[in-house]
């Protein structure tokens, strides 16, 4: 196990720049997701980090060594493909224990490591089968044996849930969750899922253009995201966004005005952009000055809660809301902003002002 | 799910597979039963499909006529030695063009490729020419070295190649990762992988060395040296016209290996021919 450190870290191919410079410091023991939409650059910096795409500009550590020019096998790191990557003319056993052979290690080490990370995966009885022979979900954890057999100081995976179905994708999440939590090894996750982001990090970096957007807690970056982008990508449904004006009586989009929070940091007259969350709409029948009228456009029941897509003033917005609502599309409710949850963005949406 | 083919549909097509299986067919049982019938025979009229006598002694006299053996020993190392050397260059020159990422890698893969459009017949004399000052002549070189580095080694590469660039960069990837350098990952990962393309390859080069003519009856002279297609010519009566049945006997044995290998692999062959540059 290890730090790992990224200092500066730059890609390109010829004159086009990949990654743009990201500083990053990946705690011992820790499990960091690196999320973004596709293109993002994400991929590319676990692959720089792997050792399987050089490193064009800055410093690379695992531990205490610069690792920039070694091959991926002197780094130490294991790594877990969205394909899986097993060698398709080798055994279960055999696939797990290739890099320990390979390595030189006696016959009868090399059966206990692959007996142990077999155990703890639930792989004892595949051991004599090919790849071929299992599922989805079976292929995913020889793979993540194949990661864990040689104990390795970091653990790569690079979107390894992408090719399960949605209901094997959550179950797999939650062990390799629970293989973090035993193995304690430092863990380098790549998504482009929020949710998978959301559940298994302690601490997510979000990537977008090849910069890095915003590092720290799942919930600080839903509680808190320092821009327009990181707000509207984590969460789901995504946070709502209208652009306006910040007023005395509030916040004045087109055709409605947004109560503000009491105290904010901003010039009257400012141009800003309002972000809520769809679960900060509260239902009222109490007609106040924090009170929007909404027109419903689309309701969806969900069970626990409902959905309904409503307009304000001219923007379209979603809420999530505990209560059963029953209306008609056109009909008018009304709704309360949580004041004390509301995000103000720049214009730009490149800071946040609250 | 397969469409049924309704029963009289499946007896006109065995009926179409029949008329069709007669141009294949017919020649090698000619060849089998004409060797074992008096000369006389061959040329009755009507044709006797079914020999009315046999006459074993031609099988006897193959080996009397020339030095038969050992001739089938030139054809058989010859082909061995040239099917290893083709497999091991074309898996590896078809390899390095489909992996690995070298200057004008594209171009010299087209010129290597059109190596495939002159005909021997173009080459044969400078050939010669080139063997003659080497002092190979009469020898069984000019007959190993031409194919490994000739068209049929040629053709070979570009079916390694197709294999390889399908094969998924992952894996490569997690060989790497696994800490294999780029030979051990042809060794262990792509090569086992390549089977079924290797053993196509394995498969028309022997053939294709076996059934060689133009080079033997060029660069050899000597019976003792000769391989058997040419060897074939040779059984003349001594007006140098053909003995029919002993020359049919020979070209039996002749045939003999190459029937058993297709027997044995012919699965391989068309498995790797399809799916070669068509697997995912």
């Amino acid at each position: 196990m290890a730090d790992v450190t990224l200092s500066d870290i730059r890609k390109s191919y010829g004159a086009v720049k990949t990654i743009h410079g990201v500083d990053l410091d990946i705690k011992d023991g820790e499990f960091v997701v690196l999320v973004g939409p596709s293109g993002c650059g994400k991929s590319t910096l676990l692959r720089m980090i792997a050792g399987l795409e050089t490193i064009t500009d800055g410093t690379l550590k695992i531990g205490n060594r610069r690792v920039n020019d070694l091959d991926p096998k002197d780094r130490d790191i294991a790594m877990v493909f969205q394909s899986y990557a097993l060698y398709p003319h080798m055994t279960v056993a055999t696939n797990m224990g290739f890099s320990l052979e390979h390595r030189g290690a006696a016959k009868t080490e090399i059966a206990e490591r692959v007996n142990w990370a077999a155990g703890i995966l639930g792989l004892t009885d595949l051991l004599d089968r090919y790849p071929r022979q299992l599922s989805g979900g079976q292929r995913q954890r020889v793979a993540m044996g194949r990661a864990i057999v040689r104990n390795p100081q970091v653990f790569l995976f690079d979107e390894p849930l992408s090719n399960l179905d949605a209901k094997l994708r959550v179950v797999m999440r939650g062990e390799i969750k629970a293989l973090h939590q035993k193995l304690k090894t430092t863990t380098i996750y790549v998504t482009h899922d929020q949710v998978e982001a959301m559940t298994m990090a302690d601490r997510i970096v979000v990537l977008n253009g090849g910069r890095v957007e915003q590092i720290g807690a799942p919930l600080d970056l839903y509680d808190r995201p320092a821009n327009q982008f990181v707000a509207g990508f984590i969460g789901s449904p995504s946070m709502n966004f209208l652009k306006g004006r910040i007023t005395e009586a509030g916040f004045q989009a087109s055709g409605v005005i947004l109560p503000l929070p009491k105290s904010i940091n901003t010039v009257i007259g400012q141009a800003a952009v309002y972000g809520i969350r769809p679960e900060h709409f509260r239902l009222s029948d109490h007609p106040s000055h924090t009170i929007v009228p909404a027109e419903i456009v689309l309701i969806e029941p969900m069970g626990p809660e409902t959905q309904v897509t409503m307009r304000l003033g001219e923007t379209q917005v979603t809420g999530v809301f505990r209560e059963r609502i029953n209306g008609a599309p056109g009909e008018v409710m009304h709704v309360a902003p949580e004041v004390g949850s509301i995000h103000l963005f720049s214009e730009d949406g490149g800071t946040r002002l609250n | 799910m397969k469409a049924e083919i309704s029963p009289r549909a499946k007896v006109a097509l065995y009926g179409v597979m029949c008329v069709l299986l007669i141009p294949f067919v017919f020649p090698t049982w000619w060849m089998v039963t004409s060797s074992i019938k008096p000369i006389s025979e061959i040329f009755a009229f009507p044709p006797q499909l079914v020999p009315q006598s046999y006459d074993w002694t031609t099988y006897s006299k193959v080996f009397e006529l020339q030095p038969f053996v050992r001739q089938y020993w030139n054809s058989a190392y010859i082909a061995a030695v040239v099917t290893v050397g083709t497999m091991i260059i074309s898996s590896m020159a078809g390899y390095a063009f489909a992996r690995i990422r070298f200057p004008y890698a594209n171009a010299v893969f087209m010129i290597v490729l059109l190596g495939l459009l002159i005909p021997s017949e173009v080459t044969i004399v400078p050939l010669f020419q080139m063997f003659l000052k080497a002092g190979m002549v009469n020898t069984h070189w000019p007959l190993i070295l031409i194919p490994i580095f000739g068209a049929p080694s040629v053709f070979a590469t570009f079916v390694m190649r197709q294999f390889f660039v399908t094969l998924p960069a992952e894996l490569e990837e997690a060989a790497r990762v696994d800490g294999l350098g780029r030979f051990k990952i042809f060794t262990r990962i792509a090569l086992p992988l390549a089977k079924p393309a290797l053993a196509s390859v394995a498969i028309f080069t022997f053939l294709h060395s076996w059934n060689l003519f133009l080079e033997p009856i060029v660069f050899l002279s000597s019976a003792e040296m000769f391989t058997l297609p040419q060897a074939l010519t040779q059984y003349t009566d001594a007006y140098g016209g053909p003995m029919w049945n002993i020359q049919l006997a020979a070209a039996t044995l002749t045939a003999l290996p190459v029937l058993i290998v297709f027997i044995i692999a012919q699965k391989q062959f068309v498995e790797g021919l399809a799916h070669t540059g068509l697997k995912g």
